[in-house]
């Protein structure tokens, strides 16, 4: 039966999966919502799409987790993360963010709630570990970096691939994958311990 | 077990492939075999962290997309609010350039500030240059001086850090500017560079620095702003909602008017010693005079608050004779204006020798 929160859930379960319906339905009800806070708050229409991307990575990382739960709507989640994000940048940037003037007090709940600022720490921290995985990536050389790109980043199957790097089947082009895991988990181990 | 096959094992393990007898056989070898625990981890860690962040990357590239098209969509047409979102975006990423810093919140220009936009960086470097050159000829003049008159004007020889404005609260020397102009950064020397393009040394007398407001004296003993008394008095109270007021003060080299209204009693944050004006103001204005129509200070402009909101702060009178308070004592303070029958040219006229631009040193 349809209820909003029927149809929430549903859309971030499209959303999980990376379905482009439910990620277009969100940024279309959310965006304009996060661009004119910011830009009230001193931002530019670069960092709105920016921030935006970044809250909304949040959100997709969130509800990858087996049984994700929000304790609010996509809307106020969306806005706290958002809200987070952009101080914590400012910060950063030695900006003292209690100096920000900021009107929506009345839409504010939500925000300084924990659950969200863990929510972007593990986002942070995630991040910092996929930058460092890409710099492995670029070092282990070809044609294991255009590989394992083509693999797990563009999502091309093993035909494809053997195809696309003229190994005469499947069957070799996956075995050189594993080689070029090996190499890749000597890297990263390496540069991670460092 | 070979290499390849350690991986082989991973991914179906990974992607449940795997037989379920497999499974068990794998899961019960992690318990004995620590040296093959410790690799596979390893493997399927490095496969989960592949597969995530390949997801992660296909996501963005999409909501790249979705942004990129939305905005290429002709701003008439659809429902909600969009086309007046970008429309608004589009004045800002405009406008930003000429904005120092996002969020900034004081009226003075750092000299050193790093986050401030390129543009102004660049007519600040300008700026520094034409006062380097500005103060070498001071220099030589100040020495030229010296050997006619022998009673040469002190010129600083260090750079400029920050500048604001100040404006007297008595003729013989005492004035007042904002507080963070001279504190921040811990400031060497201020000097106030008067009409007459003289620069004369102050020294900090009193401040409250919630308020922001700091109380200096001109150094030079005998010294006048100019031959009269200070032409105008501080309001004792609140000024009204909607009060016309006006302000001057040195945003650059030349002195700058503006004018507008209070627009609420209460300032920054339900701030009772401020007020919120709807006025024009810029980095330098810091500590410039708020006046109303009959030419009585209101306030002190100490603060704007983000770009789009546009506005701006001004420490109130009372805050003003709050801080004055210990050291009325000494001072002979005007009781009444001498401006409020004169047309606002004729009050600016009045005005010019008592605001000044003060300039903060530092070694």
């Amino acid at each position: 039966m349809y209820s909003p929160e029927n149809n929430e859930q549903q859309v971030l379960t499209a959303l999980a999966r990376g379905d482009r319906a439910a990620t277009e339905q969100i940024y279309k009800q959310q965006y304009p919502i996060i661009n004119g806070w910011l830009i009230k708050n001193g931002g530019s229409a670069d960092d709105s799409a920016d921030l935006f991307q970044e809250a909304m990575v949040v959100l997709f990382g969130k509800v990858q987790e087996e049984e994700f739960r929000l304790t609010c709507s996509v809307g106020t989640y969306l806005f706290a993360i958002s809200k987070h994000l952009w101080y914590k940048k400012l910060q950063r940037q030695h900006k003292e963010p209690t100096r920000l003037f900021d009107n929506t007090e009345g839409d504010d709940e939500g925000y300084g709630h924990p659950a969200h600022e863990d929510d972007v720490n593990i986002h942070h921290e995630r991040e910092a570990h996929f930058e460092l995985l890409d710099n492995a990536l670029d070092q282990i050389g070809e044609p294991c970096r255009s590989l394992l790109q083509a693999y797990y980043h563009k999502d091309k199957s093993m035909q494809q691939i053997a195809v696309d790097f003229g190994y005469t089947n499947p069957e070799n082009a996956k075995t050189q994958k594993y080689k070029c895991l090996a190499r890749l988990r000597k890297l990263f181990y390496t540069m991670q311990s460092k | 077990m070979n290499a390849n096959n350690i991986w082989e094992i991973a991914e179906s393990y990974l992607d449940g492939t795997m037989l379920p007898a497999d499974v068990a056989s794998v899961n019960a070898r992690l318990k004995t075999d620590p040296t093959f625990a410790a690799e596979f981890n390893e493997n399927i860690n490095l496969i989960n962290s592949l597969n995530s962040n390949g997801k992660q990357k296909r996501f963005r590239t999409m909501l790249t997309d979705i942004h990129n098209k939305q905005l290429t969509e002709k701003p008439v047409k659809k429902t909600f609010a969009l086309p007046a979102y970008f429309w608004r975006t589009a004045a800002v990423a405009a406008g930003v350039a000429l904005i120092t810093s996002i969020g900034t919140y004081s009226l003075f220009i750092n000299s050193a500030n790093k986050n401030a936009s390129q543009y102004s960086t660049i007519s600040r470097e300008v700026e520094h240059l034409k006062n380097v050159q500005k103060r070498q000829q001071e220099q030589q003049n100040a020495i030229i001086d010296s050997i006619k008159k022998k009673n040469a004007p002190v010129i600083p020889t260090s750079e400029v850090r920050f500048t604001g404005t100040g404006f007297a609260i008595t003729n013989d020397g005492y004035f007042a500017t904002a507080y963070h102009v001279i504190n921040y950064g811990k400031f060497d020397s201020v000097y106030i560079e008067c009409n007459d393009d003289k620069y004369y040394k102050a020294v900090l007398v009193n401040y409250n620095e919630k308020t922001d407001i700091a109380i200096l004296k001109v150094e030079k003993k005998n010294f006048k702003f100019a031959k009269s008394e200070v032409p105008y008095a501080i309001n004792n109270g609140k000024a009204s909602l909607a009060a016309q007021i006006f302000t001057i003060g040195y945003p650059k080299d030349d002195m700058v008017y503006s004018e507008g209204y209070i627009s609420a009693k209460n300032g920054y944050n339900g701030d009772a010693g401020q007020y919120t004006l709807a006025l024009p103001a810029g980095h330098g204005q810091s500590g410039s005079p708020v006046l109303d129509a009959n030419g009585n200070i209101s306030g002190m402009l100490t603060a704007i608050s983000g770009p789009e909101e546009a506005n701006t702060y001004a420490a109130n009178s009372n805050a003003l004779i709050d801080v004055l308070e210990p050291i009325r004592a000494n001072m002979h303070l005007p009781k009444n204006s001498k401006l409020a029958k004169l047309s606002r040219e004729k009050q600016i006229e009045q005005l010019e020798a008592y605001t000044f631009s003060v300039k903060v040193y530092k070694k």
